[in-house]
């Protein structure tokens, strides 16, 4: 069944993967490279962290690395920019569950203002929230910018077409 | 000659603009202009902000200096333009294309159609849909997410079609999306994954993402100011959400 738990999971990042990057107005040619990306970046995330015991902040950048590497000859298939393909792609990675539980412990912070024992717990989810909540997002751009930086020559001409595609 | 460099000012600071208020980050947009500039035989320097563009045009045959600042106007993100508009830079250079021709085709890709708001609206329903999914939350959660995601966005597309303040827009939307969301309370549910996930569309993830490349590629001042502005509809949503917890919050106890 692990088989089938990380395909599923990797069907449903690429739904949301395509879904919240329509928001941002993406090329049509680029939906099936975008789901393709979110997909398995997502599966291998999923993966490392139920079956290898990695934790949220490696298994985010291992995955963003993977969209990132995959973007460049996705990329030159569809003339997209690398981020134009993986910033939708890494969408569905993006912590929102950490960052409800800052703003569910910040108000309960305040709810609980006669209570110290209780605020201390909550400025410890704060925390523990905020900082999983950070981490991620940077690991998640960096993890993805970082084939640019390899490979900056091929990254940066991916939208040039050859001259006969554009006389005919 | 003037005349000439202040032409192609004019389209070279069109296009930058274009492209910063389009949500692309800032090195691609130096690049870009530069080999416009290139090719049109002109040396492009440029200085950008949040707000406003400075560039200096340099045309090394007549030994003259142009420059202007030119302001950013808001425009709603599109990877479209970015595909299309870095494209065209490097047609510019190898089809020899003139001024008037750029003008054409540039004009030609930002009048392209875009994407139908009701498309938008039930893809994006599906993608929280699945997020919800991803955290976990069962089926009942799944539809609930749904429904709070259209309406909560259906809100958000007419409130941006009167030109609302964008800071009361996600304060709103934010507020619908989790308020239905909180239906889920009744049902025998995820309820908390439910409420959690539905304001999740509009979490800003291009200006987030957007923001950490333009600081590692080295242009910190605008990758910060990318993340502040991230920040700040972060907590215009926290602010929505808040609205609903207060009013629900005997149910979270």
């Amino acid at each position: 069944m692990i088989l089938l738990d990380v395909l599923m999971d990797g069907a449903f990042a690429a739904v949301a993967g395509v879904g919240f990057g329509i928001i941002s107005d993406p090329p049509l040619r680029a939906f099936k490279h975008i789901a393709i990306l979110a997909a398995l970046g997502h599966a291998l995330r999923f993966s490392l962290m139920h079956y290898a015991g990695v934790d949220i902040a490696t298994g985010s950048f291992a995955a963003s690395l993977l969209i990132g590497l995959g973007s460049l000859p996705l990329g030159k298939h569809s003339y997209c920019p690398m981020t134009v393909l993986y910033i939708p792609a890494l969408l569905p990675m993006i912590p929102g569950m950490f960052a409800y539980k800052i703003v569910f412990s910040l108000i309960m912070f305040f709810h609980s203002m006669g209570d110290p024992v209780e605020q201390q717990q909550y400025i410890q989810a704060l925390l523990t929230n905020g900082i999983v909540a950070f981490t991620v997002i940077f690991n998640l751009a960096v993890g993805a910018t970082i084939p640019i930086f390899l490979f900056s020559k091929k990254a940066y001409s991916l939208t040039r077409r050859n001259k006969q595609t554009i006389s005919k | 000659m003037h005349n000439e460099v202040k032409e192609i000012a004019t389209f070279i600071g069109e296009y930058a603009t274009r492209l910063m208020g389009s949500g692309v980050h800032t090195s691609r947009v130096v690049r870009n202009t530069k080999r416009i500039g290139e090719a049109l035989g002109i040396t492009v320097k440029i200085s950008t902000f949040q707000k406003t563009l400075i560039l200096s045009l340099i045309d090394e045959n007549y030994e003259e200096v142009y420059s202007q600042v030119v302001d950013i106007p808001a425009y709603p993100i599109s990877f479209e333009l970015n595909s299309e508009l870095s494209s065209l830079s490097w047609q510019a250079i190898d089809d020899h294309l003139t001024l008037d021709e750029l003008w054409i085709r540039y004009n030609e890709i930002i009048a392209k159609p875009k994407m139908h708001p009701l498309f938008v609206l039930v893809m994006a329903s599906f993608a929280n849909a699945s997020f919800c999914a991803l955290f976990e939350g069962d089926w009942w959660a799944r539809g609930i997410v749904f429904s709070a995601t259209m309406i909560g966005l259906f809100a958000k597309q007419r409130m941006q079609a009167h030109h609302l303040n964008h800071y009361v827009i996600f304060i709103v939307s934010a507020f619908l999306a989790s308020i239905v969301a909180s239906t889920a309370f009744t049902f025998d549910t995820t309820a908390e994954i439910a409420l959690a996930t539905s304001v999740l569309y509009l979490i800003p993830g291009v200006p987030l993402i957007n923001g950490v490349i333009d600081i590692v590629e080295g242009h910190v001042l605008n990758g910060f100011a990318r993340l502040t502005h991230a920040l700040l509809l972060v907590i215009c949503i926290s602010i929505g959400l808040s609205l609903t917890l207060a009013l629900i919050k005997n149910n979270l106890l």
